[in-house]
């Protein structure tokens, strides 16, 4: 009886969410590009905490379970589940044997707009499912694994504690970073309560700064001939206090050690590359996804989201590794890489290792150079937003705060009694501002990192065979003869994956007769070929070649129409029978 | 009844056997060494504590043996550790019986030191001296490509002339490049055509070319071997490596414990890296580099007074050179951990003195089966017997060659005795270990209740706070050096707290500080991997 009123109450409950998304839907018009009546409503002009973006991601699988699994790939150091949602068109196909493509956010604390791309991401792939053609298309042949956050806590930490724009940049494994035997036991702290860690001045009649007199946000620097006639003021750094009584303020704060030189590739230690941990995926995050990364080698594109600085950018991550990256995959990165600058306006195509600086550890590397899977890592967000103008000087943040912000990313400067350093001033750029994209900017910028991963994604093999063909070569022999066409720009192996053999060779299998000889055929007009002398029905090739064929020859005796099977561990698992 | 009688006599021959501290007749398995290690925890308890860190994937226990005085992480530590190649199981005994000697002769070593000693880190490996078949085993129980096919130990060794052994295949084939070798013709070279040399025979390992790739043996059981799982220089894609470093239970669980314990200063490892027969060499533009691939040069002099001593005690004529092959767990303890690393295979066969008749060979292993014969080692050499092969069947193919294991791994008879040599030379650096100590200290009264308090700080240990290499790294401590003020005392100069990154050996370092006040304060310096001292002071 009771069972029947709560099943009365949630039909009511269910009724009255449809309705209000129906009477709704016939109040509005459709804008180009974007769902306009989804299933799950989500607003793009915030930011969601690691539980925040766990029930949104809870909600687009419950709303569309025959295009999404959501699974937890592993726990972070806190215990925190790390979602994954692969989401693909399941009415077809082996959803395991498609092409896929890894998408993650999040691997640095502070960087926290890989959560909400990739949010956007699986929530636009699910709502545009059934109105766009490309969408459809592409959750046919492939499959997209969305993890939003690798970095759930320090996530959580970055928006609930006092922090910068830049900090924390770790993971919140409790590390000694003065070597005074103690853990995170002075970091930073919010002594304003404004939620973020801004800076501390002083006035000092010897002080080598004094405020703007055109802007009281402003500190400037006095230059050696400057004679001046203010109140001089000195900078005294973040936020803080000394939490030990050891003489220094803000030296061991939560972490610290960069996940994103964790990585297994060419891993270094903390003495020659800062920031990595004890060892190779010693972050429970990375492992987790490296894990999860090694169980599915059907993986053949991935991207990470940073910020900021708006960039796209890809390996080698160490001028020393300058070799793991050869001509002919530095032509398919090129390729995605231009292209992502003109969807991107205001980001450049970079090399990590000449662009930007040498390190090793990344996460982009590892999935290239032991996986040999081609990998963008993006920094979302640059200055050039606020005005869509390259030429903007440093004065533009103010004047962005300013005009397009109305002044809600400044803590104007207020007097504080400092233990250490008595009457001071706190004031200075919130941490949701330099780095977070503001959130009139949020939702095209998700839009435009979505589409640059689709381009990429898209660009994955996609094998067909093309065309088979027979020939009757006497004493009941027949020459059976299959292209195997790969439309795409991405070869089933990159070169560092033929280098190393990382994935499997690509099987192409004949069935429906009785195999004598098997071959690749190397050239058709001069009869040049390669016979398998081992198992010849199930032929071995190297490579697949992205936008190219290649050909295989059998001779068979008996049989009918027969079927050839192409078994690619990237390229996925197609079949065709002679028609 | 003349049975029962037998029965009961042998009964307690074993016992007695066993009580005598394992008078062990030859290498131990897995489960014998965890039934010894057990007894030998239940006679020292208050000095040893035995702890199995996780279960490798074939089920083997990883185990750790701490032997300390007290709380261990009060006391600088030394790691012995065994079982760091499958074929080596010469250094799992070495490490029992350098336990079983600290606990029984030596016991206040442990005043000053405590050990953490990991017998055997290549369970799953080291199991294949005592199986049906054996071979030298590296591998751990996880199932890998070997060659990257797409099949998983599709192509394994086979005792093509059943004798239990995997040795060599020879196949006289006149496309082969090998050939008998003159001054001992049951060995095969590689002929070397530049001095006119040809090769008749073709050499493999014993077995079939199961998958029919053209390679032999090259995927059978096992997986990724302990000592190419580390950072250093880590062999990407070889058999063995794992697919990245540190990727095995039992690598990590090593780790995770190791990071833990800071109070490490040096790792002593029995396996085929070898920096005590011949030390590490410098190379100054190596150790710049930002990828450090040189011993640093103060660790390179330590590291050559060291081989020095060693060699006293185990000469180093014969000795092999140092093998590595990337990813190893030497290189990882010394560039990567920062602690002072030493590594031996323990033995080798000795110089073969030839005379008039009996020429002593050039050759390594010929020099090996010379010394074998002279010591009646009588399974030293399977002797070449033909066999009929099904991927030759129209070549005259045999199987034999040098037994896998003895090259290594010595009769047993002799394990004592090298035991012994390095018990004394482990115990030998333990005496030089870091020691601080407060001395010249000096309060000068400067009227008004203030005093100038100066001290030094010295390393009585001949061996530095941190090794060159350490100094460098976040995973060794610093030295703090603290003031405990008492009541109403006030610092009017000096730091309350400070960081020395490091001591030389022998070395000093001078503190002053002017305070303002009466009574106790205690003055503290250490660092985990030094110990703590402490003093207290009156004004």
């Amino acid at each position: 009886m009771k069972s029947y009123i709560y099943f009365i109450a949630l039909l009511v409950f269910g009724l009255s969410t449809t309705t209000i998304e129906a009477q709704s839907a016939n109040d509005i018009f459709r804008a180009a590009g974007s769902p306009h009546n989804p299933k799950v409503s989500v607003a793009f002009n915030k930011y969601y905490t690691a539980e925040g973006l766990a029930t949104i991601s809870k909600k687009i699988a419950d709303a569309y379970p025959e295009l999404v699994k959501r699974k937890s790939i592993g726990k972070s150091t806190q215990g925190r589940d790390i979602w994954m949602l692969a989401i693909t068109d399941y009415s077809v196909g082996d959803a395991d044997r498609k092409p896929a493509f890894y998408v993650d956010g999040n691997i640095h604390s502070n960087e926290i707009q890989g959560g909400e791309i990739c949010t956007y991401t699986a929530w636009y792939l699910t709502e545009s499912f059934k109105d766009v053609d490309y969408v459809k298309q592409m959750l046919k042949d492939r499959i997209f694994y969305i993890v939003p956050t690798i970095n759930p806590d320090a996530r959580n930490n970055y928006m609930k504690e006092g922090n910068t724009a830049h900090s924390p940049r770790a993971g919140l494994i409790a590390l000694d970073d003065d070597s005074d035997g103690l853990f995170d036991e002075d970091g930073y702290d919010d002594l304003d309560n404004d939620g973020s860690i801004t800076r501390m001045r002083r006035k000092n009649p010897n002080g080598n700064m004094i405020v703007d007199p055109l802007d009281p946000r402003k500190m400037i620097q006095i230059g050696p001939d400057d004679v001046v006639t203010a109140q001089r003021y000195e900078n005294l750094g973040g936020e803080g206090i000394d939490n030990d009584g050891d003489g220094s303020i803000n030296e061991d704060v939560p972490g610290y050690y960069d996940p994103n030189r964790d990585w297994g590739w060419k891993w270094q230690p903390d003495y020659i590359q800062r920031g990595a941990y004890k060892y190779p995926f010693s972050a429970p995050e990375n492992r987790a996804v490296a894990d999860f990364v090694l169980t599915r080698p059907n993986i053949a594109g991935a991207q990470s989201f940073h910020n900021s600085g708006g960039m796209i950018l890809r390996g080698p991550g160490a001028e020393e590794d300058k070799e793991t990256y050869n001509r002919v995959d530095a032509r398919i990165y090129d390729a995605i890489g231009n292209k992502g600058a003109e969807l991107l306006p205001g980001y450049r195509y970079m090399v990590v290792y000449k662009d930007l600086y040498s390190v090793f550890g990344g996460e982009l590397d590892w999935f290239y150079g032991s996986r040999g899977v081609y990998t963008f890592t993006n920094e979302i967000f640059t200055g050039f937003a606020y005005y869509k103008n390259k030429n903007g000087d440093r004065d533009q943040a103010y004047k962005a705060e300013k005009d397009l912000l109305l002044g809600d990313g400044f803590t104007n400067w207020k007097p504080y009694n400092h233990p250490t350093y008595g009457e001071i001033e706190i004031g200075g750029f919130r941490k949701n501002v330099g780095r977070a994209t503001p959130g009139f900017l949020l939702e095209e910028e998700a839009h435009r990192n979505m589409v640059f991963t689709f381009y990429h994604a898209h660009h994955m093999p996609l094998l067909s065979v093309d065309n088979i063909t027979e020939k009757s070569i006497g004493n009941g022999l027949k020459e059976i003869t299959a292209i195997i066409k790969n439309d795409r720009l991405m070869p089933t192996h990159a070169s560092q994956d033929l280098k190393y053999k990382i994935e499997r060779p690509d099987y192409i299998f004949l069935s429906g007769a009785t195999v004598l000889a098997g071959m690749i055929v190397d050239n058709d007009d001069f009869n040049i070929t390669t016979e398998q002398k081992n198992n010849p029905s199930k032929i071995k090739v190297d490579n697949i070649p992205g936008n190219s064929i290649i050909k295989v020859r059998w001779i068979v005796k008996g049989g009918g129409k027969v079927t050839v099977t192409v078994d690619s561990a990237k390229g996925g698992l197609i079949s065709k029978k002679q028609s | 009844m003349k049975l029962k009688l037998q029965y009961l006599l042998l009964g307690c021959i074993c016992f007695a056997s066993t009580s005598t501290l394992f008078a062990q007749q030859n290498y131990q398995t897995t489960t014998q060494l965890t039934s010894n290690l057990k007894s030998l925890v239940s006679k020292h308890k208050s000095n040893a504590k035995l702890t199995s860190l996780i279960k490798t994937l074939g089920g083997k226990d990883i185990w750790v043996l701490t032997l300390s005085k007290g709380n261990p992480d009060n006391n600088p530590a030394m790691v012995v550790v065994g079982g760091v190649q499958g074929n080596y199981l010469l250094g799992t005994e070495l490490a029992i019986k350098f336990a079983e000697n600290v606990l029984t002769n030596n016991k206040s070593v442990l005043d000053n030191t405590t050990f953490y000693i990991f017998p055997n880190m290549s369970p799953d490996a080291t199991e294949q001296y005592f199986s049906k078949l054996k071979y030298e085993r590296q591998g751990n129980a996880k199932k890998t490509d070997d060659d990257r096919d797409g099949q998983i130990n599709e192509d394994a060794y086979e005792d093509l002339n059943k004798d239990g052994l995997i040795t060599l295949m020879r196949i006289q084939d006149p496309t082969g490049d090998y050939m008998m070798l003159e001054e001992d013709n049951r060995i095969m070279v590689k002929a070397d055509t530049n001095k006119g040399e040809k090769g008749t025979y073709k050499v493999f390992t014993e077995g079939i070319d199961n998958d029919k790739d053209g390679a032999f043996n090259e995927d059978g059981e096992g997986g990724v071997h302990f000592n190419k799982n580390f950072t250093y220089n880590s062999p990407y894609f070889k058999p063995g490596a794992g697919e990245h470093a540190v990727s095995e239970l039992e690598n990590r669980a090593m780790l995770d414990f190791l990071y833990e314990k800071w109070n490490v200063y040096s790792i002593f490892s029995f396996g085929p890296a070898n920096n005590l027969s011949e030390p590490l060499k410098y190379s100054a533009s190596n150790a710049k580099k930002r990828v450090v691939t040189s011993v640093l040069k103060n660790d390179a002099k330590l590291n050559k007074q060291l081989s020095e001593k060693y060699n006293e005690l185990i000469p180093n004529k014969n000795a092999p050179a140092s093998i590595t092959n990337g990813g190893g767990f030497f290189e990882w303890s010394y560039f990567h951990f920062g602690r002072l690393a030493l590594s031996t295979p323990a033995w080798w066969a000795p110089e073969f003195k030839g005379d008039s008749i009996n020429k002593a060979p050039k050759n390594r292993d010929a020099n090996f089966l010379k010394w074998a014969e002279q010591e009646d080692v009588t399974n030293a050499f399977v002797d070449w017997k033909e066999i009929s092969h099904p991927d030759f069947p129209n070549n005259k193919v045999e199987v034999g060659g040098i037994a896998p294991f003895v090259q290594n791994n010595p009769p047993y008879k002799m394990v004592d005795s090298i035991a012994q040599k390095h018990n004394t030379f482990i115990l030998d650096v333990v005496k030089m270990q870091p020691s601080l100590l407060f001395t010249n200290l000096k309060q000068e009264k400067l009227g008004s209740g203030l005093t100038r308090i100066t001290v030094d700080l010295h390393n009585q240990g001949l061996l530095p706070t941190q090794t060159e290499m350490g100094a460098k790294s976040r995973w060794l401590r610093k030295i703090n050096v603290a003031l405990d003020l008492g009541n109403g005392q006030k610092i009017i100069s000096g730091k309350q707290r400070q960081l020395i990154t490091k001591i030389d050996e022998d070395g000093t370092s001078h503190f002053t500080w002017l305070i303002n006040g009466k009574g106790k304060l205690v003055l503290k310096a250490g660092a985990p991997q030094t110990g703590t001292q402490e003093i207290t002071i009156n004004l």
